[in-house]
């Protein structure tokens, strides 16, 4: 079985070549020279993995939107410390996850109980909504995805979401850092992974 | 025997990343306009200013035959707090009135989507500002520091009236 080595860490050393690279660097040196229109291209590439962040942290979709623009706002001050895409990145996932927990203590003490709560009751991914998938694999993937303990399915979803080489990135900054030479699969990717190779719905083509 | 953990990724592993992907954006997909709200509200001349973070929303009335529909935004910065009100008007335009606390007679940019033009009023002492006859649409608000400080302005998010 081929095996994929995304990036080693450091930039320029990643295997998505020098292009996925250079052109988020060269975004950001052209923002930080005062041309902020050049994020839009680096805000649509990371929108979704931050918005991720905020719903895997608890938060509603329109508290989620609020939590990933107010961390745009806030990198702008920031923008002269942060020196690379990578740095990016995990500048974003940290001060979007912390924005989230702020959010959601705000959210907590003006709805001290009642519906509120339930509302807010772990994982508000989309749960099990295994009947919109077409596709036996997906369903397989779907079920056993939510045999995982709630912190896996937090994680996974977010990285899920990373552009490859941001995977070890994004993990860390969520505070799972997953091998230190190259990324490894890490705990719940590999508990996944073994119950859908043992399910036919997922190996079987 | 080495802890499968331990493994780099392989061909399947990315496999289940990318269904899982696709998964999550069909089934819980960010709002469509997320990212013209951050491109809106990043797009800003200067990168010095205190970010005022969305503290509480409310709407009263359904806005259904002549009833009153009017929205209240709460920003908390640091520095100060803006309050404002969101009244629909007949002709289909909005009126919004604000507060800032502490008050102060500030100048306070209304930002509009191109190419409407910005506009600018200040707070009378009591820190209360308004607007009228405003588009639906997509805005932001900047408030600027006192004279003579070298304290940075304040944004708020964008949001949509």
């Amino acid at each position: 079985m081929a095996v994929v080595t995304l990036g080693s860490g450091g930039a320029g050393t990643s295997q998505a070549g020098p292009d996925r690279a250079a052109r988020p660097g060269e975004c950001l040196e052209r923002a930080r020279n005062g041309e902020l229109g050049a994020l839009s291209d680096v805000v649509r590439e990371l929108n979704p993995l931050l918005w991720h962040v905020a719903r895997a942290e608890g938060l509603t979709s329109e508290e989620s939107a609020d939590v990933v623009q107010t961390t745009w706002l806030e990198l702008l001050r920031r923008l002269h410390e942060i020196q690379s895409p990578r740095a990016l990145t995990a500048w974003l996932v940290t001060a979007t996850r912390r924005g989230a927990w702020r959010t959601r203590e705000l959210s907590r003490r003006q709805a001290p109980d009642g519906a509120e709560r339930l509302e807010r009751a772990p994982d508000p991914g989309p749960g099990p909504g295994e009947e919109l998938l077409s596709e036996e694999r997906d369903r397989a993937l779907w079920r056993h995805f939510h045999r995982l303990p709630e912190r896996c399915r937090a994680l996974l979803r977010i990285v899920a979401q990373a552009d490859r080489p941001d995977y070890s990135v994004v993990a860390e900054a969520l505070g799972m850092p997953i091998g230190s030479i190259g990324p490894t699969r890490g705990r719940c990717l590999a508990k996944l992974r073994a119950m859908l190779l043992d399910d036919p719905g997922w190996s079987t083509p | 025997m080495t802890d499968p953990a331990d493994l780099p990724l392989d061909q399947q592993d990315l496999a289940i990343l990318d269904r899982l992907a696709a998964i999550h954006t069909m089934l819980d997909p960010p709002p469509a306009d997320l990212d013209e709200r951050v491109t809106f509200a990043i797009a800003l001349d200067d990168l010095d200013a205190e970010v005022a973070r969305l503290r509480e929303q409310q709407t009263v009335g359904t806005g259904a035959r002549g009833a009153e529909r009017t929205r209240t935004i709460t920003f908390d910065g640091e520095s100060r707090t803006v309050m404002i009100t969101i009244v629909d008007r007949q002709d289909g335009m909005v009126r919004i009135d604000g507060w800032l606390a502490p008050s102060a007679p500030l100048r306070v940019d209304l930002r509009l989507p191109e190419p409407e033009p910005h506009r600018t009023v200040t707070a009378d002492a009591a820190g209360r500002f308004a607007f009228d006859r405003v588009p639906h649409g997509i805005v932001q608000f900047l408030v600027q520091p006192p004279e003579g400080s070298a304290m940075p302005r304040l944004v708020t998010p964008a949001f949509t009236l």
